[in-house]
Order: structure tokens, then sequence, then C-alpha cells
């Protein structure tokens, strides 16, 4: 088609004045990020390094605890909230790479090489098995609300299946699963340096190594999202059938961000097992399953940003609560759930910074 | 002149009630051929056999020279079809520009992007828009951008069907102009229209379908101009 | 006589599974299937119907009143729910599913913060019968009739009187049924009572089997979501098949292999029938 002579008397800078208009403070904070020379959220993260100066050991503990959902909770956001896939699933990821991490590593040791194959090994499952279970469904035509409950029952499946694994006749080399009891004692991770002895990575260092993974991951998947893969991730979200009359293949779209986005919850799972030493298949039930899905509803789907925020700042909440007693803390996390459907589905976080912004006049 | 789309003897039926009855029909590149027929007559059925939205009861659909009638939609587009259905189908919450660039991050590379980008928006009149959530847009706005989309792609074939549904008359006018400038620049198109004044400012040929095939086929006036195409629409056969 | 024993032993346990799956399915069955909203707070109502019939037999009325009170005040508290939020979210069927998971937390919870890890349960009516070397408890036997003349009761409802009718017609076209001078969130109400009703009344009648504690809702939500899905969307054929099969499926695990078992079985079950037929057991018996 050749080009002709505009018929309309529109300026072609129009666009770029629009452009202009968007460099507004409060949108560069929230907004989309990493498409101007400064991005927010990455001076956040980067600012948190120097959090240790003030917080006692026991608060950057706390903290790392909290950061270590956030992985789960921001590929939920982009399954979910770009894709329009809710997967009931990242809690069976969680689960299955931590046990994965804990198998490994109380099987072959506590060296560098042993702990960060433990981290590889867990990654990979996910990968593999989150490719087989989307193919599953993707491929097979699975769609919308079915989507969520398959990926629930598989959830359940792995917790049920895990839950009656006490007998001694439940063990993967030396490491046995223990059923509901779970799995602990599993080593930390380690670097390996040019002393005698490897540098542990707990504590301080673990946060650190925390805070560096998120930034790493935030930066990859905000990448990710604002390309050209992230558009077509939200013209599928929006309209599967026009998507696909355009010639998207819309199935592989959908396999790649759940496969994606569950890898991100095995991730999770890995860091959450390295922290406590721990895993146990609670982690993986109805109630553990519903956490990121309150996180990500209250941080706003869509926003990366918000979502570590909310996730952060929630479980934070859950655990002062907890002192009194965990029913508490799970009342207020229904609650605030069921504010933020009902009076801002947006997401709390986006609705609040929306109110800012008209208050500062943008 | 070489056939780009036919289809042999094409049936489709839905339960119990055939709704399309063995249609054979040809097109030739460069044509725009106006497809029209009462409400009933299987018109849209047709276009969703074409791009695969609905597989066929019996025979076969040719593209390019090339057996279609079992290929998965999205393939078909990226064989070089591409189609602009009857209920607008936009994506609510991206904007105007998104849109277009979807389409093009397919069929340009990123130098040529945004030139095609403003060179889209101006011609289908949606530069003011370029930001705005398609949801929020009017119908007539909402069409011409899922035309815009559908001539992004930079198809082979253009189905289109019913494009100025909804349109006023001077927005009707100047969507034809669109289809006669792309005509001239060799696009192949098949349009689904009721609009009559319209169907005679874009049509090449016409075909008429009536209870699921062919009823006429031939030029635009040698067609209109009879009695017995008149009749069926009245509800006399 | 012991091969006629065993027969009968596994024909019990697959009518007892039945029984389960049918009762405990069918509230969430109407909602889902007619009105298209995903309640995860069923169990809670479930739950309800458990605690007010045991409270209410406890408080000294006989046991078929305590488990009609029971299904009715699941019914109420169903109504309020449904005028409260569930009414909101009609056309938002991603959120209908988070708002009644986080009403199904709350309850959970709140139950455990009000009302203690658990409460002392009633003891099963009708003792037990012999037959060759096992006995069976008659309560339990007698369950799969029940469930069979509770359905057959749905389908007389929805098929032979003004409700039905009225809720048929509203739920496949609303604005439709508003011009024909239908009061459809009047029927909304009602329907969603009645699915939160059959749910009570599915805590009520297995309250004297089982331990009541706030939790016991979860047990209950799998085996009727793996049911209403197998079912598929029609809802009233769907149901009966779906229970035949998941309870032929999920007694024999549970004969052969345990609890668990059954449980899993009846989860790999679901992921293979949404897999395989996307519209249900249900649209085997339609005429496409």
């Amino acid at each position: 088609m050749e080009s002709s002579p505009s018929i309309m008397n529109g300026p072609a800078d129009r666009l770029a004045i629009g452009r202009a208009a968007e460099t507004g403070l409060l949108k560069k904070i929230f907004g989309t990020q990493l498409d101007g020379p400064v991005d927010l959220t990455l001076i956040l993260i980067g600012a948190c390094f120097f959090l240790p100066a003030i917080l006692s050991e026991a608060g950057i503990s706390n903290l790392a605890y909290c950061l270590v959902w956030t992985f789960a909770a921001i590929g939920l956001s982009a399954m979910w909230g770009y894709g329009g896939i809710l997967s009931f699933g990242q809690t069976a990821f969680f689960g299955l790479a931590g046990y994965a991490y804990g198998i490994f590593t109380i099987n072959l040791g506590e060296s560098p090489a042993a702990t960060w194959g433990g981290v590889l090994t867990g990654l990979v499952l996910c990968v593999v098995l989150a490719a087989l279970l989307g193919y599953m469904i993707f491929y097979g035509g699975i769609k919308e609300v079915f989507i969520g409950i398959v990926t629930l029952s598989v959830t359940l499946v792995l917790e049920t299946f895990m839950a009656q694994t006490a007998g001694p006749q439940w063990a993967i080399g030396s490491a046995r699963l223990n059923g509901f009891n779970g799995m602990s004692a599993m080593p930390s991770l380690v670097l390996p340096s040019f002393a005698a002895e490897p540098i542990l990575l707990e504590g301080t260092n673990f946060y650190f190594l925390v805070l560096a993974m998120l930034a790493g991951v935030y930066f990859i998947t905000r990448k990710l999202l604002n390309s050209s893969f992230g558009l077509t991730l939200e013209s599928i979200r929006e309209n599967p059938h026009r998507a696909e009359m355009l010639g998207i293949d819309i199935r592989r779209y959908q396999l790649a961000i759940f496969v994606f986005g569950s890898t991100l919850g095995g991730l999770s799972g890995i860091l959450y097992t390295v922290w406590g030493s721990y895993i146990t298949p609670s982690s993986m039930g109805l109630t553990a399953a519903a956490m990121p899905i309150i996180w990500v509803a209250t941080g706003g789907r869509k926003s990366l940003s918000g979502v570590i925020i909310a996730t952060v700042a929630m479980l934070n909440l859950s655990q002062e609560l907890a002192a009194y007693g965990s029913q508490y803390a799970l009342v207020l996390m229904g609650l605030i759930l069921l504010f933020v459907v009902m009076a801002t589905p947006q997401g709390l976080i986006p609705t609040i910074k929306e109110k800012l912004g008209k208050l500062f006049g943008r | 002149m070489t056939v780009i789309l036919e289809t042999k003897g094409l049936r489709k039926n839905f339960g119990g009630a055939q709704v399309i009855n063995g249609i054979d029909f040809q097109i030739n590149e460069g044509e725009t051929r106006c497809v029209i027929g009462p409400n009933g007559a299987g018109k849209s059925t047709f276009f969703k056999l074409l791009i695969g939205e609905h597989k066929p009861s019996h025979g076969s659909i040719h593209f390019k020279g090339q057996d279609i009638s079992h290929v998965l939609p999205f393939r078909r587009v990226g064989m070089g079809m591409s189609i602009k259905f009857q209920v607008p189908g936009i994506f609510p919450d991206l904007t105007v520009e998104e849109h277009l660039k979807l389409v093009l991050q397919r069929v340009t590379t990123l130098p040529e992007r945004a030139a095609e980008l403003e060179r889209l928006l101006d011609l289908f009149r949606l530069s003011d828009e370029a930001r705005v959530k398609a949801g929020n847009l009017s119908h007539g706005k909402k069409q011409w951008l899922e035309i815009a989309m559908a001539v992004g792609l930079k198809p082979k074939i253009l189905l289109l069907d019913e494009p100025v549904a909804g349109l006023s008359d001077e927005e009707t006018v100047h969507t034809g102009e669109l289809i006669n400038r792309l005509k001239a620049e060799g696009l192949t198109m098949m349009v689904v229209e009721h609009d009559m004044d319209f169907v005679r400012q874009v049509a090449t040929r016409v075909t008429v379908l009536h209870g699921g095939q062919v009823f006429a086929d031939g030029d635009l006036h040698a067609v209109l101009d009879r009695d017995d195409v008149a009749e069926i629409y009245l509800g006399k056969r | 006589m012991t091969l006629l024993a065993t027969a009968y032993s596994y024909l019990y346990q697959f009518g007892d599974s039945f029984a389960y799956l049918t009762l405990s399915s069918l509230g969430l069955a109407i909602i889902f299937g007619m009105m298209g909203v995903i309640n995860l707070a069923h169990g809670e109502f479930v739950m309800c119907g458990a605690y007010v019939t045991i409270l209410s037999a406890k408080a000294g009325l006989p046991l078929p009143l305590a488990m009609l009170v029971g299904a009715v005040s699941a019914a109420i508290a169903g109504a309020i729910l449904e005028r409260l939020i569930v009414r909101h979210l009609y056309n938002r069927l991603f959120d209908s599913i988070v708002a009644t998971w986080a009403v199904s937390l709350i309850t959970q919870q709140a139950m455990l913060i009000f009302a203690g890890p658990s409460i002392e349960g009633l003891s099963t009516p009708f003792h037990s019968f012999e037959f060759g070397e096992y006995s069976f408890s008659t309560y339990r036997a007698l369950l799969p009739f029940f469930s069979i003349a509770v359905l057959a009761a749905l389908y007389g409802l929805f098929f032979k009187t003004n409700y039905g009718i009225y809720a048929r017609a509203t739920i496949q076209n609303a604005r439709m049924a508003r011009c024909l001078g239908l009061r459809t969130s009047r029927i909304y109400t009602m329907t969603f009572a009645l699915g939160a009703g059959l749910a009570g009344l599915a805590g009520a009648i297995y309250a004297p089997t089982i331990s009541a504690v706030p939790t016991m809702g979860s047990s209950f939500i799998v085996p009727a979501f793996v049911t209403v899905v197998t079912g598929g969307a029609n809802v009233l054929q769907g149901i009966f098949p779906a229970a035949g099969f998941l309870g032929l499926i999920q007694s024999a695990l549970s004969a052969s292999y345990g609890q668990l078992a059954g449980q899993i079985g009846l989860l790999l079950t679901v992921i293979v029938i949404i897999r395989m037929l996307p519209q249900g057991l249900g649209s085997l018996f339609n005429r496409k």
C-alpha cells in the first residue's frame, strides 16, 4: 500500500505531545517504568540495600522473609494481570521447587555446587512441569475459569499426596518426605570464596541475595512485559478470539507466560525453603494458595511495583497479627481481599495512586 | 487473472440446520467482491468458514492453490488472509496506538514502524484518539480501528463483514473511499454488506447468497438490476 | 453368602460415595450451573447447616426438625450473602471467585475464633445392621436413596413449578425475563438461597456422622466442585451421571488404597474430564 497524502489536518507530532504529558512524577513512580532512563522501583530496591544499617538483624531477617514471596506474586501478576490467566498453581510450584531443593541438598551436601545445583534443579523442574501442564491446558483447549479449576486441582493433588508421605518408605535418597511434618534441616546457600570457608548466605547475606534477585527479576519481567511479547499477551487477555484472527498463536504466548510465572513461584519456594530450612505440604494448601491472589489483587494485577509493595506490606501485617493468633491475621487478609474486590477492583494501591494523582492535579 | 481464493462444494450444517448448502465460489486477485443476500442467507457463516472459525461439513477451501479446509485460523491469517467481523472485536483496555503497534510488530521492522503507525492513524482518522483506550471509542471509530488493524496486517485478501454497519452517511462514504483506494493498490477484498449505496460505490462484482447457496453472480449492474434478486429480498422466493 | 456380603459392601461404599458427592454438590451446582457464579464459600454453608443442626438438636429439637432448621439457616445466610456481595459481581466471574473465597476465609477463621476448634457432635441415628461378616450403618445405607429423592424433588421444582420456570427463564435471558415482568433480582436471591440451603442440607445430613470443626467446609468443597465440573453445563442432567461415575472411581480407589487415594483420584479425574470433555458429562445426554 503506497503512502498517500494525509487527508486529515492533525499534526504528525501529536504523538510527541502525548508522550511529553506522560512524564508526570506520579506516572513515573507507578506507571510504565523502564520507558525512560530512570526507573523508580529499581531505585527503591537499590535503596533497600542500605537498610541493614538501620534495622536490626531480626528486622532484616523478617524483611528477607517477606521479600522471598515477591517472586511468586510477580509471576502471578504476569500471568493474571497481563495474560489473563488466573492460575491457582503458584503454591504447587512453590512447594515442588522447595522440596526439590531440600531433596537435592540433603542428599548431595552443602558445597556451593550442591546448594546452587539444588536451586537450578528446582527451577528446571518447575519449567518442565509447567510446560507439561501448560501444554495440556492451552493446547488442549481448556479456557478461562477451567484453567483455575485445573490448576487448583493440581495444587490440591500435590498437597494431599505430600501429606500422606509420613512413613519412612517415602524418601528420595536420604531425604525423607515426612508427610505433614515437613522436610527440614536442609543447608543454606553458599558462595565459593578464596578463603578456606565458603561464604554462608545467611542472615544479612541472604537478604542481599534476595534483594539482588528481586532487582534482576523485576528488570527482566518489566522488559518482557513492555516488549512486543507483552503487548501481544495483553491483547490475548483482552480478546483472545480477536487476537487469534490477527494471526497470533495464542496458545504459544499463554504457555510461555504460564511457564515464566510458575517458575517464579518455584523461585519463591526455593528461597523460602532456604530461609527457614523447612518445607511442608501446608504451603500448598487451599489457604496458602489464596495468599498470592490476595497480594496481587491488592497490589493491582498489572502493577509490578504495586504487587511487590502489597506482598511485603501484607505479609508483614500477617506476621504482626500472628502474635495474637493466626486466625486474626487471616480474617484481616480476607476482609482486605473482599474490600479490594468490591471497592477497588483495579487494586488498592493503583486506586490510591490514582486518587493521589488527582489530588496533586496531574 | 489468478484465482486467489475458492471453495468447492462447501457445506455446513449445525445440528439439523443446513446453513451452507453447496457453494462453489471463486475470487480473482485484485477483485473487490461484494457478497449480498437477505438475512439468514449464510453470509457471515460463509466468512467464518473461510477464516476457519467453523469447520466445513463437506467440501473444501483453497487459498493461493493450497487446501486450507482444516488449517487453524491463526495460520490462515499468517498465510495472508485478514478479517474484520461484524461485531467490533477490539481490545478494550489497550489504546488505539497499541492496537496498531500490535499488528505492525508482526509485519514491519522497527525502523519503519513509527512511520507506518502514523500513516494508518491518519488514513483511518484516528490520530486524535491515538492514546484513547479502545473501549471508550465511538462505534464508528471502533469500526475504523478494526479495519485499520485488518489492513495493517498487509494481507493478500481482506474479508470485511458489514464494515459500515452503524456508521453515519459521511463515515460510510469515507469508508467507501478508503476501500476504493485499497482497490486501486491491488488489494483483493470480499465485503458483506446490506447498504446498497455502499455496494455500488465499491464493488467490482457481486455475489448473491440465498438459502446457503449462490443465487446470482456477476457484474455489479448485471446482478443488482435483476428482478429475481430484488424478489428474494422481498421474500417472494 | 460371604460373596454376596462382599458384593454388598462394595455397593454400600459406592452408594456412600454417590450420596456424598450428590448432596455436597447440589447446592454448588445450582449456583454455578444455573447462575454462573463460582461460590467458594460453598463449604461454609455446609458448615453452617451442620453447626446449626447440632446446636438445635442439643437444644432439644428432634433431629429431622433440627436438620430442617440447619438447612433453612444456611439458606438465609445465602440470601444475605447474595444481597450484600454476590449481586454486584454477576458480570465479573473472577471477582466473584475471589470475593467468595474471601468470605470463606473470613468465615472459617472467625468461627475458629468464636466457636473454638470443634464442638461436640451428635451420634448417628438408626444404629447398624449386619450382613455376612460386615456391619453397616443403616443411616448411611439410606443416604443414597435420600439423595436421589432430593434430586427428583429439585427436578420437580425446576420443571414443574412456577418458580422453576421463572428461574430458568431469568437465568437464560434476564433482560427478556424482566421485559415479561419478572422480578429478576428476587429470583437471583431465591436461587442463590436455594443453593445455599442445599449446601446446608448436606451439612445437616452429615452432621451426625462426622466431627464438626470450623474448617469442615474444605472437605466438602473439593468433591462438590469435582462433581459439578464433571457434570457439565446442564446441571440437573449432569449431577446424576457425574456422581455415579466419580463415586465409582472414589470408592474403588478408597477401598484399595485408602481415603487420600480416593481424593487424589477425584482430582485427577476432573483434570482429565475437563481436558477431554469441555462440556462435561451432562452434554453426553444432550442431543447437540
